[in-house]
């Protein structure tokens, strides 16, 4: 019984996607079966789109900004919880995860409220900044699972042998950990990418791809949309799954060579 | 000690809130020497060797290296190099770049580093081995490239923080023999810490015992072993026989024991009649006889009991006998002609007055 529940949940969750991505092939604008053959026309119609390439343009500029300020602070602040010990680390571990907790209808509406009180018209930079706040959180729990078995001793090595802080990072920490930071990036960017309901707050006239797809929706259900979805989620599932391979593989490997 | 030393530590005292870990450490290194720091875990000794490495700062106290104070210089700067517990070699990097990263910040010349490198790979016998990497190696070789590593920069202290835990027993007793031959070589001051008393007494000149933030005792394997002035001593390095008792009398230079079953004497004074004291005899240096062969024979030094039984240890073997006041252990070499007694056997384990040391803390 419970393995034939487990077979329709998976149906159920991934049933809609199939049938998006077969219809965003479909040679005719019907969006019902039966089938009647591949095209890639929806697929041109959209790459010709300037409101659709303006607004994938804008995602990818503030998934890559958002996901480079991501990368710094939140590389630091993974650094810096590694160093601290019993009850501050679990404070101080538990407030940096929270905000994932955090419903995006909060967090839009507070930071529409913080810029109209600085005087920040919103912008791209206002969505990134708001992506940072986002992101952040995820960003510094998945280092967190690699810089915990980051082994102190060799950061002591390198002091020992004669290298001062900075340049005990840049040669021994920065270098063992770089491929988490590229994978956790990755993973930031992703989030961005889909980003929906803070940017709906904070975006002002700019849009992004998943608004546009969205304001797509509002005026008809046409054969488009299910191409710029496709595209939308084949980007950010292989962007996920090479992100959480990098950040898993590294973390098996730091996890062996301690035992 | 002629030369200066090379190691000077002064008052250094070392606390966390209100638990010290060390307390009040007065020790001179002499140059050139292996000194092991030897203690049960928690007893401070790996924080002492933080503290000459620079990664811990003493709480009071002064560190001296080479008659220079560094106790508030970071550890990049210290004439010390360290080899970790868990080799902490850097993974990213082949063997080469290991042993080279010293050198390479010193800013040394390509060819001078090439040619260090592997002079000091050899030295450790892993010629062969300049460019796996460090996952590719076992835990004998790492050790070995983590030696050289901390070797190549020729520091006037090589610090060495239990560097054989990790190694199962038959590359342990390799690696003292290699640690042996490369401090001959080298001529480098070694300050060892170990919890093994075995590797503690094979490899040092002198022993530093410690004990609850405290130095116990110092001095050469031999002393220690011969010699211990506590009883914490005469527990932590081999085997012995404790027995307890109280000083009944003193004449000259010998002290009597009521030891609960007779009198011992002791050759050693000044302790007065009614402490409370531990005799120590090491079980090599009991006599053991079958009791009717000897009854009547002694007055002093001498306990009976039976036999509970025969250990065979390859070129030794232990005898444990069950006497009315403790358990005794006797050890000698294994007899050519086999072993006579057995399991069973009432025997009177008896030793010379000189042979026990008295203690009385």
């Amino acid at each position: 019984m419970l393995r034939a529940y487990i077979w329709i949940y998976v149906a159920f969750l991934y049933a809609p996607m199939a049938i998006i991505t077969l219809f965003s092939f479909h040679s005719s604008p019907s969006l019902t079966f039966p089938f009647e053959g591949f095209s890639l026309r929806w697929y041109e119609k959209i790459f010709s789109d300037a409101n659709f390439m303006h607004s994938l343009w804008n995602s990818v500029i503030v998934g890559a900004a958002a996901a480079a300020v991501t990368t710094v602070l939140g590389s630091l602040a993974a650094l810096g919880l590694a160093r601290m010990k019993g009850k501050t680390k679990a404070v101080f571990g538990l407030l940096a995860f929270a905000p994932v907790g955090l419903p995006g209808l909060f967090l839009g509406i507070s930071l529409v409220i913080l810029y109209a009180q600085i005087g920040l018209p919103r912008s791209l930079f206002t969505i990134v900044i708001a992506h940072v706040l986002f992101t952040i959180p995820f960003f510094i729990e998945t280092m967190r699972s690699r810089v915990e078995y980051f082994d102190l001793g060799l950061e002591e090595a390198a002091r020992d042998l004669g290298a001062g802080p900075l340049r005990t990072f840049w040669l021994v920490t920065l270098p063992i950990i770089a491929p988490t930071i590229a994978g956790a990036a990755i993973l930031a960017f992703a989030l961005s990418f889909d980003e929906f309901i803070i940017t709906v707050f904070v975006s002002g006239n700019e849009t992004t791809l998943p608004l546009l797809i969205w304001s797509m929706m509002r005026r008809a259900v046409s054969p488009d949309i299910n191409a710029a979805s496709v595209l939308s989620l084949s980007l950010s599932i292989g962007l996920i799954l090479i992100g959480g391979l990098i950040v898993w593989y590294q973390r098996r490997k730091a996890i062996g060579s301690r035992a | 000690m002629t030369t200066p030393p090379i190691v000077e530590l002064y008052g250094v005292t070392k606390s966390f809130g209100a638990f010290t870990v060390l307390n009040d450490i007065d020790l001179k290194i002499a140059d050139g020497e292996i000194l092991t720091l030897l203690g049960p875990s928690g007893c401070g000794k790996t924080t002492l060797m933080r503290i000459v490495a620079g990664f811990e700062q003493s709480t009071h106290g002064r560190v001296l290296l080479r008659g220079v104070d560094v106790s508030n210089q970071p550890p990049e700067r210290r004439p010390v190099n360290m080899v970790f517990q868990r080799y902490a070699l850097f993974p990213h990097l082949d063997v080469f770049d290991n042993v080279a990263f010293g050198l390479r910040l010193k800013k040394k010349s390509k060819s001078e580093i090439k040619k260090t490198v592997t002079h000091m790979l050899e030295l450790v016998q892993l010629g062969e081995y300049a460019n796996r990497w460090i996952t590719e190696l076992s835990g004998g070789q790492a050790q070995r490239v983590a030696l050289a590593r901390a070797l190549v920069n020729e520091p006037s202290v090589l610090l060495l923080d239990e560097p054989l835990a990790a190694l199962d027993l038959k590359i342990r007793h390799h690696m003292l023999a290699e640690l042996k031959r490369i401090h001959v070589e080298t001529g480098t001051t070694f300050i060892y810490v170990t919890h093994d008393q075995d590797e503690a007494t094979i490899l040092s000149d002198r022993i530093v015992l410690m004990n609850k933030g405290a130095i116990e005792q110092i001095g050469t394997p031999e002393e220690m072993y011969a010699r211990p002035q506590s009883l914490f001593c005469a527990k932590f390095l081999g085997e012995t026989n404790i027995l307890s008792g109280s000083v009944i009398s003193a004449e000259g230079d010998t002290t009597y024991v009521d030891i609960g079953a007779g009198a011992a004497k002791v050759a050693m004074n000044g302790v007065p009649v009614g402490s409370q004291v531990s005799l120590a005899v090491r079980p090599e240096a009991i006599r053991l006889d079958k009791v009717r062969e000897v009854a009547g024979k002694e007055n002093f030094n001498f306990v009976d009991g039976v036999i509970q039984d025969v250990v065979f240890m390859g070129s030794r073997v232990v005898y444990n006998i069950r006497t009315p006041i403790n358990l005794i252990k006797y050890q000698e070499t294994r007899p050519v002609h086999g072993i006579s007694l057995e399991r069973g056997d009432e025997v009177r384990a008896s030793w010379a007055a000189d042979a026990a040391v008295l203690l009385t803390h």
